[in-house]
């Protein structure tokens, strides 16, 4: 855990370079291919300014998602080293001297870095609620006039998830962790959706029942949805009311 | 090049629409994306050696269907089998076998526990106690066969 | 292509830059009826949209010294809870007064944000303290406000989600590098298509300079110049969520004033400088440490919370070169600049200044200029539209 006086002497410290490896496509292109560049950087470099200054001063036809430089937009995911992160908050000096970086897998390449998520959302069988009660409220009271307190769901939709899971990477048919993990949400929360029809998607072989519990997934997530253990629950949740014979909630 | 009454008008536009490559994780083509766990967690090493440990069972299943069909082809086909079978090679592949038992055997409570969501917060804990009574049970099995030889 | 011409088929207008206003912009024109084209160099709200701490504005901030600005921010935040809804954590917001300078600067707040409109309610510090656990508890007074959080990206989003389905050309990775103008007209853009690798050209009947801090940089292209300074400030995201409201320094505009809740992270900022290059912020050391100075006397568990990331986003302030100062004196309202009007050059709008939460109505003053120019009668309908979900931006 970083302290003040840490972040302080970081500016004090000397800058060294490291090579990088990243994956170029352009659409027309026979194939992929990666180009080499070797990148000054401090204890402070992310992998997004690494990849930045390859950018502006290197090469500007490298193409780059990003958007919030802080982990809450998962525009930046990539694989460094073949794991998946968000550029924005890796630090080049965790990765190692040499660094391979590519796309996430299982997602169309769109350019270079770039994966067209059309196919991310494309497994979501509907536009989901993005707001949940908050759970973080230490016993407080909410100001008057305003319910409970609320905040985002945990999920970022930057698709890690999807890279990293091995069964993904055996079929396109897997709806995957990250749409699992939201179904599970909204069985826990339904915030006025229609729980029956998401039980039911959920309730298929390429559903619910195609993971096999890899974790994958839980350990590439950066912000702590915890899709594995959402899936063992929906499962448990699908199954229950089966075994008991009991009415399925309304 | 391009002119503004057309629906797209903007350079390349057919191109962008194809679909790009997909990268997979892994060796080979798409289906072996399982089978390729290195740089990854503990969930992924467990997943692919239980696919592999299912396979090798399978395989032993129908070997030892085999084998026990001797005894149908009487005394002295069964005495020569009993002779390969107490080699040290043969023995070797006999703790192999029982790692592969008691793995898929372990692993196999363990996806059954937290799949159904009756643990699923503690599939690392189950991990590694799996792993320990295994390795109890593989040592002590393992002493006995190779002794028995 | 002149523009008489094109009058009798559908104008169409060229937007260069995909950020809020640029999206906003979109989707103000489509519903109008013109053919849009929009260009982003990247991925849309990459530029300084996507990365500010997600404040959905009261304008309380501005009530005593930006009327102007305050009055558009509580305007606007009402129409986009509107038209954007559960794009929000309504949880509104608070000023804590921390020490006893900062209680002279009640009475101004309070009245400043009656005279702008926006609501308030004071609080005494035991009633601030049973809504957030975690304020300094050595705070004297708050004052509640309207504030919300939005996800930066995923708001403006939905602008483009909802330009995209009503037929407009959103291109992102597509980037403008030169402009076609001839005899004091603009006619299009020269772009680079970074899917493909290629170059082209894209011809319209009015290009927008939508670009935010590099207003300056599209403005050069057409030979004409825009008072644009762009202003970084730090921000810093910790882990763990020490607010559920937004907390506000209860004085004037300073650094490290403000705590933004966002997901499970609480975002510290911010600060003020000026550049000369969008493209070359920096993160400096000592602004790093001033949110957490500033921030831990709003909410002390700042000073041992973990940190997540320390970046930096460059405002589009409007205000000339010769105006050296640190930015905070500059006002945050917004201009539409027509250069037939101010240059002389035919063909070229742009819109710049702003916040986040201003982006509609940015857009409906430009689009109001733009359809002048075109000769089109038609009525704003942003207003009231309610904007598609942002996953829609996505679908096939």
């Amino acid at each position: 855990m970083e302290t003040i006086e840490e972040t302080a002497t970081a500016a004090t410290e000397a800058t060294e370079t490291r090579r990088f490896r990243v994956f170029r496509f352009k659409r027309g292109d026979r194939g992929p291919h990666l180009d080499e560049f070797d990148v000054p950087v401090t204890a402070r470099t992310t992998l997004f300014d690494a990849m930045r200054w390859i950018q502006f001063n290197r090469d500007p036809s490298l193409a780059l998602r990003h958007s919030c430089l802080h982990a809450s937009c998962g525009t930046c995911g990539v694989r460094a080293n073949g794991r998946e992160v968000l550029m924005c908050v890796t630090a080049v000096h965790d990765l190692g001297r040499e660094i391979t970086v590519e796309p996430v897998a299982n997602i169309p390449v769109l350019t270079d870095l770039v994966v067209d998520m059309t196919e991310f959302y494309a497994r979501f069988p509907e536009a989901h609620p993005l707001v949940r009660e908050s759970g973080f409220d230490l016993g407080a009271e909410a100001p008057e006039g305003v319910p409970t307190y609320q905040r985002y769901e945990d999920c970022i939709e930057c698709g890690l998830c999807l890279s990293a899971c091995p069964v993904v990477a055996t079929t396109d048919r897997y709806v995957g962790p990250g749409a699992l993990a939201w179904a599970q949400r909204i069985l826990e929360e339904p915030r006025g959706e229609d729980v029956l029809s998401v039980r039911d998607w959920a309730d298929d072989p390429d559903g619910a029942w195609r993971c096999h519990a890899a974790f994958e997934c839980t350990e590439a997530c950066p912000s702590n949805v915890n899709p594995a253990a959402r899936i063992m629950q929906l499962r448990g949740a699908l199954v229950g009311p089966r075994l008991t014979r009991r009415e399925m909630p309304r | 090049m391009s002119d503004n009454t057309r629906a797209d008008g903007v350079p390349g536009s057919s191109e962008r629409r194809a679909r790009g490559p997909v990268l997979r994780k892994g060796v080979g083509p798409s289906p072996t994306g399982w089978f390729d766990p290195r740089g990854r967690a503990i969930g992924s090493w467990a997943f692919a050696v239980n696919r592999i440990t299912g396979l090798g069972l399978v395989f032993y299943l129908y070997l030892h269907l085999g084998v026990l069909s001797l005894l149908l082809a009487g005394e002295s086909a069964w005495n020569d089998f009993l002779e390969i079978a107490t080699t040290p090679v043969f023995l070797g592949l006999d703790v192999l076998l029982l790692f592969g038992i008691l793995f898929h055997g372990l692993n196999g409570v363990r996806v059954a526990l937290v799949g159904t969501g009756i643990v699923p917060n503690r599939q690392m804990a189950l991990f590694w106690a799996g792993t320990m009574i295994g390795t109890v049970v593989l040592v002590y099995g393992a002493v006995h066969i190779i002794g028995s030889g | 292509m002149n523009a008489h011409a094109s009058r009798t088929s559908r104008p169409h207008v060229l937007i260069v830059g995909g950020g809020g206003t640029g999206g906003a912009l979109a989707h103000d024109l489509t519903l109008r009826g013109v053919k849009v084209t929009l260009v982003e160099r990247g991925e849309v709200t990459s530029g300084t949209t996507g990365r500010h701490h997600g404040l959905l504005h009261s304008g309380a901030r501005y009530a005593v010294g930006d009327r102007e600005s305050a009055i558009e921010c509580i305007e606007e935040n009402t129409i986009l809870r509107r038209i954007c809804p559960g794009s929000f954590e309504e949880n509104d917001g608070l000023f804590v007064a921390i020490t006893d300078e900062d209680m002279e600067y009640l009475e101004p707040l309070l009245k400043g944000c009656a005279d702008c409109g926006i609501p308030t309610q004071t609080l005494t510090r035991d009633e601030a303290l049973r809504l957030e656990p975690l304020l300094n508890p050595e705070l004297k007074a708050a004052v509640r406000i309207p504030d919300a959080t939005m996800d930066a990206m995923r708001m403006p989003l939905r602008f483009f989600a909802t330009a995209k389905h009503g037929g407009a050309g959103i291109h992102s990775y597509m980037e403008v590098e030169g402009l076609l103008v001839h005899d004091h007209l603009v006619s299009g853009a020269v772009v680079r298509d970074h899917v493909t690798g290629k170059e082209g050209e894209i011809r319209a009947d009015i290009v927008v300079n939508a670009t935010g801090p590099w207003a300056e940089h599209i403005a050069a292209m057409a030979g004409v110049d825009v008072p644009i300074r762009p202003s970084p400030g730090v921000l810093l995201a910790l882990r763990g969520r020490l607010s559920n409201m937004v907390i506000n320094r209860m004085h004037k505009s300073g650094d490290g004033d403000i705590v933004v809740p966002q997901r499970a992270l609480s975002i510290v900022g911010t600060s003020s400088w000026t550049v000369d290059d969008p493209d070359d912020l920096g993160v400096p050391e000592d602004h790093v440490r001033r949110m957490y100075e500033e921030g831990s006397k709003l909410i002390p568990a700042v000073k041992t919370a973990e940190f997540r990331a320390a970046w930096s986003a460059a405002r589009p302030l409007i205000g000339s070169k010769d105006q050296v100062d640190s930015g905070r004196e500059l006002s945050r309202t917004f201009k539409t600049y027509d250069h037939k009007e101010t240059d002389g050059v035919e063909g070229f709008v742009t819109i710049t200044g702003g916040k986040g939460t201003t982006l509609r109505g940015m857009a409906e003053l430009c689009a109001n200029v733009i359809c002048a120019k075109l000769g089109i009668e038609a009525e704003c309908q942003t207003r009231d539209t309610v904007l598609f979900p942002h996953e829609a931006y996505y679908a096939a």
